[in-house]
């Protein structure tokens, strides 16, 4: 669907490359995360393959064609949710939907359905003015799929949301990936990657050093291990063993056999220990 | 038809936004003074009125207009929809000259009647309006809040306006035609003291040249804006 080569980009005003030589491909039907702290080139990539940011040098292959090559009829087929909910304060949810929507040839979508889906409906003729920022966000994220693309862009499509319409939103990406459609993610939430994703990549000062399924990251670096909580020097203590050879570690006996353990756990590194380990930078 | 959805979004906006009770309210207030003006000022002042309403409010308008989006953010979002940059350009212009021939009818019809050439008139609000309109875009692109516009757009307005005064008779003040809004003021003024058939057809065909070199500039400048994040 998307094939990044050798792609780097500078901003017009900045003295650096704000992109320096990065790589990628997306599949079709794949969720792609792109994750790295702020600053890392995360808006910047998307941005150029949305098309708002020209003159980058390496190539953009989006859906057989290089990218500059597509005229506006791409956007068809596309749909992009910025980090900023960005709407008609003064249009009620209902006509900001179908105001951009009348620029689309596919139509089709229930708007009151999609309003439903995020849990928006009862607020349809509400003027935007008055939402909260996460029903701008749950309104802004309907807007980008209203016209059923193809491939979905979702720049933090969470950040800022309560728990329960986080949840709302993950799976409504999930549902978009049994429908076969593509979507290409940033977010700064390893959980949520962990979660969500097909792949990731980490992105860190404009390159990228990884790209891998978050199950296969975990395994090749990722050491499980056992967390146990004992009351030792009469006071409570903590201690990590690794879980491989766990009933050879003596230390580790030594604990169980003091009879005076609180709890056991099993730990597994999260994907955010991987990404500090790999990249040596912290997720801000 | 995109284009003529964007013409309803647009009219729609421009509803919502308050802009039209502005406008009624300025169109009233012309009828009042302009109605009270003595009858041998009448043919004079009227077309001065005539000409600076579309042109005026065509460039207020759509400053406030585009800068309403930008300041709210939207412009990314229609930017990233099959919306072609002309299309959206056109719809401000149509909706806007619209409101414009509308006003100029009314204001004409209440304040002087129509004993006069309605073609000619109609002819010079759509282009002056149209040639405003974009060269207000012009400056609002540059802005990014609606203060910074309004006093961005004083050098703009003088240089496009003060030409104008040339009507009222400069030594070589046919150098002035190269200006539209001169060309502009002087079709409106023609249909109200007649003006010869060579004459006017210059100045429309002029003026409709003004139109499509400043439509593509225009284009073009909104491209750049859109691809740099609006
Ligand atoms: N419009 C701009 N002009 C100049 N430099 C910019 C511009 N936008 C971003 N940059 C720079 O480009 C680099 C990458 O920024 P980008 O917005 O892509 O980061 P990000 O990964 O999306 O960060 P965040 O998580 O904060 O959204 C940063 O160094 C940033 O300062
Ligand atoms: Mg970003």
């Amino acid at each position: 669907m998307i094939k990044v080569n050798g792609l780097e980009f500078a901003y017009r005003k900045s003295p650096g490359k704000a992109i320096k030589g990065i790589s990628f491909d997306i599949d079709d039907g794949e969720i792609f995360g792109f994750l790295g702290p702020s600053g890392a080139g995360k808006t910047t990539t998307q941005r150029i393959i949305i098309g708002l940011l020209r003159g980058y040098q390496g190539s953009v292959d989006v859906m057989g064609k290089e990218r500059i090559m597509w005229g506006k009829d791409i956007f068809e087929k596309i749909g992009v949710a910025f980090d900023f909910p960005n709407l008609y304060e003064k249009l009620t949810a209902y006509e900001n939907l179908a105001l951009l929507g009348s620029y689309y040839k596919n139509n089709s979508l229930d708007k009151d359905q999609l309003l439903d889906s995020v849990g928006l409906l009862a607020d349809r003729d509400k003027r935007v003015e008055k939402f909260s920022k996460g029903m701008k966000m749950r309104l802004n994220f309907i807007r980008s799929i209203m016209h059923d693309p193809e491939i979905l862009f979702f720049d933090e499509p969470t950040s800022g949301l309560d728990p329960v319409n986080g949840k709302i939103i993950r799976d409504m990406i999930l549902d978009f990936k049994k429908k076969g459609k593509t979507v290409f993610l940033t977010t700064h939430n390893m959980n949520e990657a962990d979660y969500l994703c097909d792949r990731v990549a980490f992105i860190v000062e404009g390159t990228i050093p990884v790209i891998d399924n978050p199950g296969e990251l975990k395994i090749k670096y990722g050491q499980k291990s056992v967390k146990v909580s004992f009351n030792g020097d009469g006071k409570l203590q903590e201690e990590f063993f690794p879980l491989s050879g766990i009933g050879r570690n003596s230390r580790f006996l030594e604990v169980l056999n003091q009879d005076c353990v609180r709890t056991i756990h099993t730990q597994e590194a999260t994907l955010e220990d991987i990404f500090i380990k790999l990249t040596g930078r912290e997720l801000l | 038809m995109r284009i003529v959805n964007a013409l309803k979004a647009d009219v729609r906006f421009q509803f919502k936004q308050g802009f039209y009770l502005v406008y009624i309210l300025l169109t009233l207030i012309y009828m009042v003074i302009l109605g009270v003006l003595p009858v041998e000022w009448k043919s004079t002042i009227i077309p001065l009125v005539l000409f600076s309403d579309p042109s005026m409010v065509g460039f207020f308008f759509i400053g406030a207009l585009v800068m309403l989006e930008k300041v709210q953010g939207v412009l990314q979002y229609v930017v990233v929809t099959p919306l072609r940059s002309l299309e959206y350009l056109l719809a401000k212009v149509f909706s806007l000259t619209i409101l414009a021939i509308v006003a100029t009818v009314m204001i004409t019809l209440a304040t002087y009647g129509y004993d006069l050439n309605w073609f000619l008139l109609i002819i010079g609000v759509i282009l002056t309006s149209s040639f405003f309109v974009f060269f207000g875009f012009i400056v609002a692109v540059r802005c990014t809040t609606l203060n910074q516009y309004f006093i961005r757009m004083i050098p703009y307005l003088l240089f496009i306006v003060l030409p104008c005064f040339s009507l009222i008779g400069f030594p070589y003040d046919w150098l002035f035609n190269i200006f539209p809004s001169v060309a502009g003021l002087k079709l409106v003024y023609g249909a109200f003291k007649g003006i010869d058939f060579l004459s006017a057809a210059a100045y429309s065909v002029y003026l409709l040249l003004a139109n499509l070199v400043i439509a593509h500039y225009v284009e073009k400048i909104f491209d750049r804006m859109a691809t740099e994040g609006a």
